[in-house]
Parts: structure tokens; sequence; C-alpha cells
């Protein structure tokens, strides 16, 4: 007897899958075969290069500037923005009083454009006329405005990554937060009658219990930091202390229009996003039954 | 077979819309039409909308009604490249940069007005209609005849004890440093040292005061030289934030953030390349300056005298993918005529002023204009106009965008301290070689 094939599952979700073909999917095959072919409007005719575009991408000296500031982004965001979310999840754990404010309105930088963001910012950062400056003069911990953007290397990335900061640890306290809801309390009592104080039950119950959340938590921060944009140009302009890969991407593409050379940066920053990813799922990522 | 196919599909799907539809209640569907489909074009340029009043009566001449959209111009440059290389809508009539003619008219990304309104007419009213022209095409419509200007806070230098304003840029230096010792202002020079265009148009108008261009005829650097304008003018910008003549906090301000803050606010003296307009529609409106009538147009100081102004056009153009280029054209013609850009200069009062607005393109409207005594500094800025020059005589190169990256971003790093000056004109230098050698 034919089995009935039930069609309402594939029907349900039809949508999502016509969206990912359309607008993941379509254009990641197109830019992964353009990768390998030289166009260039301004020096035409489009023809196929191989492994030119790569190559050439690797030893342009303003890319390998960028790959670099795009790792010290990726550190000190991913580090500060998965330590900020177990922080804020583990304050937000326990119920009190307006802790559905309190989330709320934690909530509210993930919802912010970038662009606004940065904006906001440079009111903070501003050297000229910037509140930070202010506010640390008043204070007397200087006796002069200081230049926190665009001097120093490390400084520029620490000031912009603080703003995307900002923005991705509200995701990473939800994410890592439902995983800790899901954590029963019978395990604490259990640790408490056995004499665990509080470090110990957050070191050997609650931080293991996490790790799916925090490895969901570590690869959102990765993509975000990986292809920050807003934050950086709108900070500190197309200067070389603070570009990052996705900002090259754009220059080479639409300042050079070097569209084969953009193609073949965005299929890298692709393939190590999904590399990292799965690195972080096999070593972070953790099925945790109770 | 297959046209057949096609044609037969396209029916039989005609005919199961109008079922639906009749089934729906639209009633309209395949009534004769009353009136004309009314028109909406997009507008998108760099500046803010035009007084409502003068939109609606174009509205009410014509049918069309323009929806505005205003972008800062780094970003709209990037939407014109991205909507065009995507072989999609934009807008319907955008920005024509003069630093874009050539990459615009190389990649035929708009469409060439001839094909829309008599340009040829228009020339001898329009003198720089010619720079928007490209391999025979005229690419964009000249809007404003806007140049690079200097600037100065008059109170500020007689503050300082200074009664005659510099005409060379040696007594400007000198001036400046008067104001600075004299504890007038802590920082008496503007220069917007963000790595985006605005930082590379300082460049040019200031090497231009040195007395050099910054490309040959083949689009060769001139400016590798020490002893060349370029260098000059690079090492003297520099030099002006490492003495401290421009605040160190420049290095991440753009230009019009610069002005607005900087000037408009009395905290700086100068800015040496400023846009023409800035004195009528920024320094003396109250709501936005702290500096009102203290501010004058200053013929630039070059090296022996007065040096050119770098001419700074704005054009408007239409996209090759515009959805109404003939709505659009008429959008233009209506934009560019002579007696509406003499109202949008403020001749004929303030509801019909475009606010940032500077200087007709088209002689027939100065004409108006000087008829009417309306322009603010008026006699220091038709004299400028008269002595202003192109950025590149021979017409930006169609790789002036990458150019200009090159110089914006190298320049910043040379301000911030993390490059010489000569590195950075060796850098600057080396990528002007390599494209204009087609490498």
């Amino acid at each position: 007897m034919k089995k009935k094939v039930d069609l309402l599952p594939y029907f349900l979700v039809s949508p999502l899958i016509i969206f990912i073909i359309c607008l993941a999917l379509t254009p990641a095959v197109f830019t992964t075969i353009a990768a390998f072919f030289k166009v260039q409007p301004l020096n035409p005719p489009t023809h196929f290069s191989g492994l030119e575009n790569f190559r050439d991408i690797l030893h342009n000296a303003e890319v390998r500037s960028s790959l670099g500031n795009t790792f010290l982004y990726i550190i000190i965001g991913v580090t500060l923005s998965t330590v900020l979310g177990i922080f804020f999840a583990v304050v937000l754990q326990r119920r009190f009083t307006g802790r559905s404010i309190l989330i709320a309105v934690l909530i509210l930088p993930w919802a912010l454009p970038g662009v606004v963001e940065g904006i906001l910012w440079t009111g903070i950062w501003d050297a000229n006329t910037g509140v930070l400056n202010s506010v640390l003069k008043s204070l007397h911990v200087i006796d002069h405005y200081q230049v926190f953007l665009g001097q120093n290397k490390f400084l520029t990335i620490l000031a912009i990554e603080v703003v995307q900061v900002w923005q991705i640890t509200p995701l990473s306290t939800i994410l890592i937060l439902a995983v800790l809801q899901n954590i029963p309390d019978d395990l604490y009592e259990a640790a408490t009658i056995d004499g665990s104080d509080a470090k110990k039950s957050f070191l050997h119950i609650t931080m293991p219990l996490i790790r799916p959340g925090i490895a969901i938590a570590v690869v959102q921060a990765i993509i975000a930091t990986l292809n920050i944009f807003d934050q950086p140009y709108i900070l500190n302009g197309a200067a070389s202390t603070g570009n990052s890969l996705a900002m090259e991407t754009y220059a080479v593409s639409f300042t050079n229009l070097n569209f084969g050379q953009g193609y073949a940066l965005s299929l890298l920053i692709t393939l190590f996003t999904l590399f990292t990813s799965v690195v972080i799922a096999k070593f972070i990522y953790k099925k945790v039954e109770y | 077979m297959l046209q057949a196919i096609k044609v037969s599909k396209g029916t039989k799907g005609a005919a199961i819309a109008l079922s639906v539809a009749s089934a729906l209640g639209v009633s309209s569907l395949g009534a004769p039409a009353k009136a004309a489909t009314p028109v909406t074009i997009s507008v998108v340029l760099a500046a803010p909308p035009l007084p409502a009043a003068m939109l609606a009566e174009f509205t009410k001449a014509t049918g069309i009604t323009v929806k505005w959209t205003q972008l800062d111009w780094d970003s709209l440059q990037t939407k014109i490249a991205a909507a065009a290389t995507a072989n999609t809508y934009f807008a319907d009539a955008t920005d024509v940069d003069w630093s874009r003619v050539g990459q615009l008219g190389k990649l035929n990304w708009f469409l060439p007005m001839e094909k829309y309104i008599d340009t040829k007419a228009l020339a001898a009213d329009m003198p720089q209609l010619s720079s928007f022209s490209k391999n025979g095409h005229v690419v964009g419509i000249p809007y404003d005849a806007s140049f690079m200007v200097t600037t100065v806070n008059k109170v500020l230098f007689a503050k300082a004890g200074i009664t005659k304003l510099p005409t060379t840029i040696d007594q400007y230096t000198k001036d400046l440093n008067t104001i600075k010792a004299k504890n007038i202002v802590q920082y008496p020079l503007n220069i917007p040292f963000a790595a985006a265009e605005g930082l590379s148009t300082y460049w040019y108008e200031t090497t231009g005061a040195f007395g050099g261009n910054i490309l040959d005829a083949t689009g060769k650097p001139l400016f590798t030289d020490p002893k060349s304008a370029g260098y000059k003018a690079a090492a003297w910008m520099v030099n002006a934030v490492k003495t401290g003549l421009v605040p160190p906090g420049n290095i991440n301000v753009a230009d019009s953030q610069g002005q607005q803050t900087l000037m408009a606010k009395g905290k700086s003296a100068s800015t040496f390349s400023d846009y023409s307009g800035n004195v009528g529609s920024l320094y003396d409106v109250p709501a936005s300056s702290s500096v009102v009538h203290q501010v004058q147009y200053l013929a630039t100081p070059g090296v022996t005298g007065t040096a050119a102004n770098l001419g700074n056009p704005d054009g408007i153009g239409i996209p090759a993918k515009a959805k109404n280029p003939e709505a659009a054209a008429k959008f233009i013609s209506w934009f560019t005529d002579g007696k509406n850009m003499a109202d949008f200069a403020g001749a004929n009062g303030i509801s019909r002023t475009w606010v940032g607005y500077f200087f007709p393109s088209r002689l027939s409207g100065i004409a108006i204009l000087n008829k009417k005594g309306s322009i603010i500094g008026g006699d220091v800025l038709a004299g400028m106009l008269t002595n202003s020059a192109a950025v590149f005589p021979q017409g930006a190169p169609a790789w002036y965008p990458e150019f200009s990256s090159a110089v914006y971003t190298n320049l910043h790093a040379a301000a911030a301290g993390t490059m010489t000056v000569e590195a950075a004109i060796k850098a600057m230098g080396a990528v002007a070689t390599k494209l204009s050698s087609g490498k």
C-alpha cells in the first residue's frame, strides 16, 4: 500500500527555503564562481583568471593591514561580549523587581543600526568636543583633550570595538540566559547540601551547563566582529588604523571597481567564518542533558 | 514554438488574474483611463530638499511629484556605484560630481543628457557644462558653480591685531601663528583630516595655492618632488597639525563637521579650503552659528599673491536604470533654469531660497542675482569666480575614486603621525603612476 506523503511540513518551511535559496545560496554560488574571473568595469573584458584575484588580494598591503585589524576586532569583541554576556545572564537569572524592564533596556543597543551607534559614540569619543574628554577633564584625570581614535592602532580598535560590544552583548546575554534558565534548581540545591558555595556552583554547575549557549554566542560574536563595518567607517573613516576586512571589500569593490577581487575577498571571509564556526561548535558546544 | 507556449501561458495567466480581480470586485480593471497616471520621481542628492513651495510649483506645472532624498556625499557615490553595477534602479535623477565625470562617462552609468535636453543651446549660458562631458556625451548638468574658497573670522583676526588680511600663504601662516600665540583661539586653523573625500579636496585647493597641479595631462603625478606644489601643500597641512595650528582631534573631523563645530562656533579663525556659499548658508545663520557676520571670504592666499580657486561644481544626471527618464529630464530642465537658480540663491526671498545653495551655473541666473544685488559677499565671490580653475585641467580621470582614496588615507595617516609626509606622498604617487599606466 502506498504511503501517503504529508506535504504540510514542506509547505510550511518552503518560504524559508525559497528565502535562503534566493538571498543566500544564489549570491553565494555567484560570488564563488565570479571570484575566479577578472571583473573590472573600467578595464574590460571580463574573463576567467583562475587564482589571480586571490593572489593579488593577499599581496594587497591594505588588505593585509585590515586583516590584522579584523583579528584584533575579533579577539576584543568576542572576549568582551562573551564575558559580559555571561555576567549579565547570571545577574538576570534571578527574578527581581524591574527585571523585565532591565532586559528590555539591555536589548535596545542590539536593536539600533550600527550607523546610529557610530554617530552616537562619535559624541563620546570625539577629541575636540567629546563627552568622555569633558568628563575626564572636569574630574582632573586629564589636563587636555585626548585623541582616542586614529593615532594609536590598538586604542583605535579598542574604542571602536567597545561600540560593537555594546551592540552585540545583549544577544549574547539573551542566548546564554535562555540556556541558564533551563538548568534545574535541584542541581544547585543538591550542591549546596553537599557543601558547595556560590563560586563552586558557578564553576562546576553553571559554566559546564551553559556551554551550548556560550558556543552560539561566540559564533554570533565572531560573525559580527568579522563583518564589522558601520562603526569603524563612522568613527574612523577609511583610515588604516581601524580599517576592517569588510571595509576593504567595499573599497576594493566600489571605490576601485575591482569586483573580481571583491568577490575573492568576500569568499575568503565566508570560508573563514564557516571554518571558525565549525571549530567553535566542535570545541565549545556540548549537548547537555539534565 | 517556445514563443507560442510563452504567449499561451501569459494569456492564461492574464485571464486568471482578471477572473480573480473580478471576483474580488476590482471594478476599475479594464475600465478606460480617466486621467494620465501621476508620475513620481526619486531625486537623490547630497543636499537638503528644495523649498517646498518651489517643488509644489513644479508639480502643479508638470504633474510630476518629486520625492527628494538627502544623503551624505560619500555614501551617495557608493550607492550610485552599487546600483549601477547591480544593474538596478536607484533614482531617477542623482548627483554627477565633477570628479566622477571621467568614470561615469566611461562606464555609461548615466543616460546621455543631450538625448533629453538641448545641451548645445545650454552651453553658451553654462560655462562649466563642457567639464561634464565625456566621449561626446553630456553625463550631467551642473546646477551650481561652487568653488573652493578661504574663509576667515575677521573678528578673531582683528583681536590678534591683524588689520590687513593676508594675501600670501606665508603671511596667512604667520597670522595664524599670531592668533595662536596671543591665545585668541587655541587652534586657529580648520583642516578636516578625517580619511574622507573632503581631505582630498582640501589638498587640491592648497596645492593650487602653492602654484601647481596634481596630475599631468597623462595622469602622471606632479607632486612627488619635494619642490613641487603638491608636496609643499601636504607638508604645510601636516605641519599645521603638528605645530598646533589645527586641533589634534581634527584627524577624525570631516569637512562639514569642522565647518559646523569649529568655524561656525568661533573655535577656529580660518578654513583655508572652505565651500563657497558657506558664509550665507552656515556662518551667517543664527540657528547654526555663533559667529554671525564675523566670517568673510578671502581671496585664496598664494605663493606670491592671490591664487586660483578650484572649481567644485555639482551636477545632476539620469542613471541608466531610471524608471522615468523623461520626467527626470523635465525636472532637471526646471532645476537648472536660470531664473529658478537665482531664486535658489536668494533672489526672491527666503521662501524660495535653497539652504546651502551657492551660485547659479547659468550666466543668466547670475545676471538676475547681480541685478538684485542679493549675493552675500558677492563682490569678492564674483572676482573669485573669474579666477577659478579646474582641479584637473584635462578632466578627472576615470580612476579618480581610487586615487582620491589613496590621497585621503595617506594624508590622514601623515597627520595622525603613523607615517611621514614623504612616505604618504610616495604612496599617493605610486597609486597615480600605477593607475595612469593602466595596470
